[in-house]
């Protein structure tokens, strides 16, 4: 099984429970996973291979998907399909051959209803994932304003 | 003798003196050349307009004025943000000042 992050602390039993609701899907290479503004319905933990993050850049006059962030096997992708308004903000490519497994928000809800210590043990996890992401990302922004700051007043 | 030895002296000091001048003379310029490409670019960013001053070019990253290929730059933004990561990470398992605004051999930002 895979070592999930969105699964941390749950017992073998839990984490199998919530496993059973997945859906693998198999991405051939170059194969999107979603996109940019899609509705999100479901949640992606990665089993195997990599998905890149990435936002629309314009680079001379040309719009570009750059890279924002790339996930690796155990690490969850499209948290977005738990928080309202439920609409991805990154687009998910597979660079090479990558499986996913695919929670659906409504078995999720629906399985947490039953089960609230799981509920409440991925609700942290999530939490500590977007935590993460957000710290990262507010340390990248002020390092350009940094680099904004010394480019102004040299 | 003596007058012989100071003037055989005289005579190398003026040869290595005369070479050193024609070494000089004849070096070919390096910097030059980088020289004269920067005020192009500036001006192609900028186009010259009558009673106006040209914008300040400083803040404009290296990489922003050189004309690589599309994908190059593209590769470079890349390798940016995967470097900025990484230090970000570095900085994130130990908080100091230092490691926050800590420098990437990033092409696009030195």
């Amino acid at each position: 099984m895979v070592k999930a992050d969105l699964l941390n602390g749950l017992s073998e039993e839990d984490a199998g429970q919530v496993m059973k609701l997945a859906k693998r899907t198999i991405l051939t290479s170059g194969a999107e996973l979603f996109h940019l503004g899609d509705v999100a319905g479901s949640i992606y933990l990665i089993a195997r291979g990599r998905l890149r993050l990435t936002l629309p850049m314009q680079v001379r006059n040309r719009e570009e998907d750059m890279l924002v962030e790339e996930r690796a096997p155990g690490q969850t992708v499209g948290w977005s399909a738990l928080i309202p308004p439920y609409r991805f903000t990154l687009t998910a490519t597979a660079p090479l051959e990558t499986e996913v497994l695919a929670l659906s928000r409504e078995a999720l809800m629906e399985h947490f209803a039953a089960n609230p210590g799981t509920g409440y043990a991925v609700s942290m996890n999530l939490a500590s994932v977007i935590g993460e992401r957000l710290q990262l990302f507010q340390t990248m922004w002020v390092r350009e304003v940094q680099r904004m700051v010394e480019a102004r007043c040299a | 003798m003596e007058m012989l030895l100071m003037g055989a002296c005289l005579s190398m000091f003026g040869l290595a003196v005369t070479c050193l001048a024609f070494g000089a003379a004849t070096r070919p310029e390096r910097s030059a050349p980088a020289m004269a490409v920067k005020p192009e670019l500036a001006k192609a960013a900028a186009p010259a307009r009558f009673f106006v001053q040209p914008p300040v070019q400083a803040a404009i990253p290296i990489a922003a004025h050189a004309r690589v290929p599309l994908e190059v730059l593209l590769l470079q933004i890349e390798n940016h943000v995967r470097l900025e990561q990484a230090a970000v990470e570095s900085f994130l398992q130990t908080p100091t000042s230092a490691l926050l605004h800590s420098r990437t051999i990033s092409t696009l930002v030195n």
